[in-house]
């Protein structure tokens, strides 16, 4: 692999998505799957009848403890949470491994604008929740 | 309903939702929040929530496809993330502080005005190659793609300030409403930038996952990600973006152009019935 070509950031950035769509699709498939399996015992399938007005806004478990918890336990809407990350992460993961083919390629200007939006964008993920301006 | 119908049906608007949005670089958004709010009753924040899924989802899964074909111009795309990635994170620092209807009433009448220059377009297969020359010259603004003839098509960008400056709305849009504005996106490369339409496209398909994905982090914290709603969504707008990238690769860039304009007026006309409190 030549890291000067500039067809290589094409082929890296396009298995990046590749691999980070398919286990995400992976994840989430396994969630559904043992949420069906789920449904057929007794004890849940009322619960899982859909009504709109039985799923009301917000009320499962956001917090990353609860989802590591709920991952030890294989819980079904923990694995299909940790899908739904993973898809998340993949277009972030797209941004940050440009900022490398970029330097790779020896495009300056390109790492810093590719750089700045790796800086929004973890800005925009990780901190806005947090901040009271974005959340009124 | 049982759960078990719930997930098959939306499983199979999703399908739909990612073919549709892989081809016109909109995301499945158009599709998936009226069908979330209006058929299937569900509370229109879990509908935006699941709607940020899908456009994080067809984007990367049609991008991956686009990407290694070289139909998206990864320059461009960079370039342009600059200004969506701090027009959403502005939009999003107001959007307590506007009405929200009053904003969707008039950018759902931009995008009607929008239909103008793109209908003007109609017919055009490949836009004239202006010179590369200033601003674009000095970011690499220019590519090839290749036709499915076999033929490889080379373009220049033009206007890239106004571009940008299309963007920076775009973003905003996103932040303000929770939208992916591929429909702004599209509309800046094909109308200022003069791309190729299916450059327009694949580009705009491309930038949305990382715009939607800067805003998924306050709804995921608000709980607005919610499992049962989202994990049929995601799952059918990868297979319709595997789908719909298959699609665009064997169509020429007026039948994209087509496709196009139908999207983009229903988007429209939603944006403006939104406004009038139906929820889609």
């Amino acid at each position: 692999m030549n890291l000067k070509d500039p067809e290589t950031m094409n082929e890296v950035v396009g298995n990046v998505l590749r691999f980070g769509v398919l286990t995400s699709a992976a994840v989430i498939l396994i969630g559904t799957v043992l949420l069906v399996a789920a449904s057929g015992s007794s004890g849940i399938s009322s619960s899982l009848t859909y009504n709109p007005n039985q799923i009301p806004h917000g009320t499962f478990d956001v917090s990353l403890s609860g989802l590591a918890n709920g991952l030890v336990g294989f819980q079904p809407y923990s694995l299909i949470e940790l899908g739904v990350i993973i898809l998340l992460a993949t277009p972030v993961s797209r941004v940050l491994i440009s900022v490398f083919l970029f330097a790779a390629e020896g495009d300056r200007l390109y790492v810093y604008i590719t750089a700045v939006v790796l800086a929004l964008l973890l800005f925009s993920i990780l901190a806005t929740p947090f901040i009271s301006v974005f959340n009124a | 309903m049982i759960v078990i119908e719930f997930l098959i049906i939306l499983l199979l608007i999703s399908i739909f939702a990612g073919v549709f949005g892989s081809i016109v670089g909109l995301g499945g958004g158009v599709v998936i929040i009226p069908a979330l709010t209006l058929l299937l009753g569900v509370n229109v924040h879990f509908a935006i929530g699941a709607s940020i899924v899908s456009i994080i989802g067809t984007s990367s899964g049609a991008a991956s496809v686009y990407v290694k074909d070289k139909m998206t111009n990864l320059r461009v795309g960079m370039f342009l993330e600059l200004a969506t990635t701090s027009g959403a994170i502005a939009g999003a620092a107001f959007a307590a502080y506007v009405n929200s209807s009053a904003l969707e009433l008039i950018f759902g009448s931009i995008l009607l005005v929008t239909l103008i220059p793109t209908v003007m377009k109609i017919g055009e297969d490949i836009p004239k190659n202006p010179e590369l020359k200033g601003l674009s010259k000095r970011l690499a603004l220019t590519g090839s793609y290749p036709e499915p003839d076999g033929s490889v098509v080379s373009y220049n960008a033009t206007r890239p300030k106004t571009g940008l400056f299309g963007m920076v709305i775009a973003g905003m849009l996103s932040g303000l409403l929770g939208i992916g504005s591929g429909a702004f996106k599209v509309v800046s490369m094909d109308v200022a930038m003069k791309l190729p339409m299916k450059v327009s496209t694949t580009t705009s398909n491309f930038m949305i996952g990382v715009t939607a994905a800067a805003s998924a982090g306050i709804y995921f914290a608000r709980g607005d990600v919610n499992p049962l709603i989202v994990a049929p969504v995601a799952l059918g707008i990868l297979i319709g973006a595997a789908l719909g990238a298959r699609v665009l690769k064997r169509s020429r860039n007026p039948t994209i152009r087509k496709i196009f304009i139908v999207v983009l007026a229903v988007a429209a006309i939603e944006m403006i019935l939104s406004a009038e409190g139906i929820a889609v």
